[in-house]
C-alpha cells in the first residue's frame, strides 16, 4: 500500500533520531523543486531530490508545431540562456533540412551564445551569493549582467527570450557600429568580474564554507554522468566546444578551465573562469568575423524534413552538454523531439554529495551543481 | 590567522572603492533606455531582418492585403493575432480584414513580422503596454496604425570611474 504512494508522502518508520525535512518546492533555497532530506541533528543522513514541479511538456508541444514556430517555446526552459537552449535544435534542423549556413551567421551565433552564457552565469552567481548570505555578491552580478543584456537587446531586440537563432542563420544582422560597442562593454565587464575575486572567491569566509564540502571525485563524476562545470571541477577536461566543435568553434582558441578539487568551491569557481574565457572568445570572434555578408538563408515558409530521418546535436550550454534529438517523418512538424539537458544529469550527483554534510551546507552544495529546475523538468 | 584577516580586509576594501565609482542603476521612469533602431523590421526580398527592439507592432493599412499570414505564423506560438473586419470608413483591402493583436498573449518573438510579405507589419520601440483591463490589451487595427512616441534618453557610458547610464 505504502509503496504506491509518491516519495515523501509514504508513511515512513518513525525513528527517534532521524527527522525528515522537506526543502521546497516553495522554499527560496531550492527553486521550483523539493529536496527531501533526512537529518540526524545537523548532519544529513540521506537526501532525495524530487524535481518535476515545473514540467511544461516542451517535448510533446514540439510535435504539434512546425520547425519555425517551435523556436519561441523551446527557449523557454532557460530564458537567461535562451540562445544556447535553442542552439542544438537549430543545428539539428539545419542538418535535417540540408541547409548551409553563411559564415557571418555562424560568428554572430557564437557571439550571441557566449554573451548568453555570461548572462546565465551572472544570474546563477547572484543566487549563489545570496544563498551564502553574501548580499554584495547578489547585487554586483545582478547589476553587471545589464551590460551584456544591453548588448543582446541591441542584437536581437529582446532582453531575455531572444528567439534570435533560426534554421539557416540568425534573424537579423548586427546593428551598425556594434563591434565597437560590444568590445567596449565586454572589456569593462571583464574588468568588473575580475574584481569579484577579492570580494568573493578569495574571501576566507567563502573558502571556509565551501572548501572540502560536497566532494565529487573524478571517478564518481564520470560514473554518474555529470556534465559541464561539475565535470570540469572534478578534473575532467571535457568541453564540447573543444571536443566536438560546432559552427566556428574550431577556428577559435578555446581554453576551457579545469580544476582538480571537485568540492563546492571548485564547482562555484569554474563558471566564473568560464565567463573570463567567454569574454576571450567574444573578442576573438569579433576580430575574425567577416565584416559583411548574408546572415540568413531564405527558407520556404513551412520547411519539411526529407523522409524518415533522425539527428542528434549537442552544444556546451551554461550548464553543460545540451543535446537535442529530432526525428522527422517528412512532415512539417518533427515526429519526436527529445532534449537531453545538463541540469538533470548534474542533479543525480546531489544525494551522493550531501550524505554526511551539515544541513547549513545544503544550499551551497545544491546550487554549485549548476542546476536549473525549469530546464531539468522541460 | 593573518591570512584570514588580510583576506577579509581585502574583501571589504574592494567594496569600499565603490563609494567613489559612478552609479550604474537606471532610474527607470525618469530615465529611459535608448534603442538601436526604429524597432524590429523585416525585408522579405532578402529574407533578413533589421535589428531593433521587439516592442508593440505597427500596421501599415495601405500595405496590408488581409492575407492572414501573420495570424497563421502566430498560431503555433501565442495565438495572439486575430483577423477582424475593418470598419467601412477606414482604409480597406479586398477582404477588408486586418490583424488585431492581443498583447496579453503576445510573446514578442516577431515571427509575424518575418511572415509578412508586403512590408505591412513592423515592430516599434514602444514597450510600455500596461492596461487596467484585459480588454485594454487588445489592439485593434486602427490602434496599431498609430506610430508611437517613445522617449529614449540614456545609454550605457563607460568612464574611468565605472559604467553609468548617462
Amino acid at each position: 500500500m505504502t509503496a504506491e504512494l509518491p516519495p515523501g508522502l509514504a508513511i515512513q518508520k518513525v525513528d527517534e533520531r532521524i527527522m525528515t525535512l522537506n526543502v521546497g518546492p516553495q522554499h527560496p533555497g531550492s527553486g521550483h523543486m523539493r529536496i527531501i532530506v533526512q537529518i540526524d541533528g545537523d548532519y544529513i543522513v540521506a537526501c532525495d531530490p524530487d524535481p518535476g514541479y515545473v514540467h511544461r511538456g516542451e517535448e510533446k508541444m514540439a510535435e504539434y508545431r512546425n520547425y519555425i514556430t517551435n523556436i519561441p517555446h523551446l527557449e523557454r526552459p532557460v530564458i537567461h540562456d535562451s540562445c544556447n537552449a535553442l542552439y542544438p535544435y537549430v543545428l539539428g534542423v539545419e542538418e535535417l533540412l540540408g541547409i548551409e549556413v553563411p559564415e557571418r551567421a555562424k560568428y554572430v551565433r557564437v557571439i550571441c551564445s557566449e554573451l548568453n552564457r555570461c548572462i546565465y552565469i551572472m544570474y546563477w552567481l547572484a543566487i549563489y551569493g545570496i544563498f551564502l548570505g553574501h548580499s554584495t555578491m547578489f547585487m554586483w552580478p545582478a547589476g553587471d549582467r545589464e551590460l551584456l543584456i544591453d548588448l543582446m537587446e541591441k542584437i536581437s531586440g529582446a532582453r531575455v527570450t531572444h528567439a534570435h537563432f533560426v534554421p539557416g542563420g540568425v534573424r537579423n544582422d548586427l546593428p551598425p557600429n556594434f563591434e565597437e560597442v560590444c568590445l567596449r562593454q565586454v572589456n569593462y565587464f571583464e574588468k568588473r568580474i575580475r574584481e569579484y575575486a577579492a570580494v568573493f572567491y578569495d574571501n576566507p569566509i567563502l573558502i571556509s564554507r565551501t572548501q572540502d564540502t560536497g566532494v565529487l571525485s573524478r571517478e564518481d563524476a564520470i560514473r554518474l554522468g555529470t556534465t559541464g562545470s561539475v565535470l570540469r571541477a572534478s578534473g575532467v577536461s571535457y568541453d564540447l566546444r573543444q571536443k566536438e566543435p560546432y559552427d566556428v568553434y574550431e577556428e577559435l582558441d578555446v581554453h576551457s578551465p579545469v580544476m582538480k578539487e571537485g568540492d563546492s568551491y571548485a564547482r562555484s569557481k569554474i563558471p566564473w573562469l568560464d565567463m573570463l574565457e567567454s569574454c576571450n572568445i567574444i573578442k576573438q570572434a569579433l576580430q575574425k568575423m567577416p565584416k559583411s555578408g548574408s546572415v540568413r538563408v531564405k527558407l520556404k515558409p513551412n520547411p519539411k524534413g526529407k523522409g524518415l530521418d533522425s539527428v542528434y546535436k549537442r552544444v556546451e550550454s551554461g550548464r553543460g552538454s545540451l543535446g537535442c534529438h529530432i526525428v522527422s517523418d517528412g512532415k512539417v512538424e518533427p515526429y519526436r523531439l527529445k532534449l537531453s539537458v545538463g541540469s538533470f544529469r548534474n542533479l543525480i550527483a546531489l544525494p551522493y554529495l550531501l550524505k554526511g554534510e551539515k544541513l547549513g551546507n545544503m544550499p551551497s552544495v545544491y546550487w554549485s551543481l549548476n542546476y536549473w529546475p525549469v530546464e531539468a523538468d522541460r | 590567522m593573518t591570512n584570514t584577516a588580510t583576506g577579509i580586509i581585502r574583501a571589504l576594501n574592494s567594496g569600499i572603492k565603490h563609494i567613489a565609482t559612478k552609479r550604474f542603476t537606471l532610474r527607470y521612469p525618469e530615465e529611459k533606455l535608448k534603442f538601436v533602431g526604429d524597432g524590429y523590421q523585416f525585408d522579405p526580398s532578402t529574407g533578413v531582418g533589421i535589428a531593433g527592439l521587439k516592442g508593440r507592432h505597427m500596421l501599415f493599412h495601405d500595405h496590408c492585403t488581409g492575407c492572414q499570414l501573420c495570424s497563421i505564423a502566430c498560431e503555433g506560438v501565442a495565438e495572439a493575432i486575430a483577423m477582424v473586419k475593418v470598419p467601412e470608413e477606414q482604409k480597406q483591402n479586398k477582404k477588408s480584414i486586418m490583424p488585431q493583436i492581443d498583447y496579453g498573449k503576445c510573446v514578442f518573438c516577431g515571427l509575424c513580422v518575418d511572415a509578412c510579405p508586403f512590408y505591412a507589419l513592423y515592430m516599434t520601440n514602444d514597450y510600455e503596454l500596461s492596461s487596467f483591463s484585459k480588454e485594454g490589451l487588445i489592439y485593434t487595427p486602427a490602434q496599431l496604425a498609430v506610430k508611437p512616441y517613445v522617449e529614449q534618453d540614456s545609454e550605457i557610458i563607460i568612464t574611468k570611474y565605472g559604467a553609468t547610464h548617462g
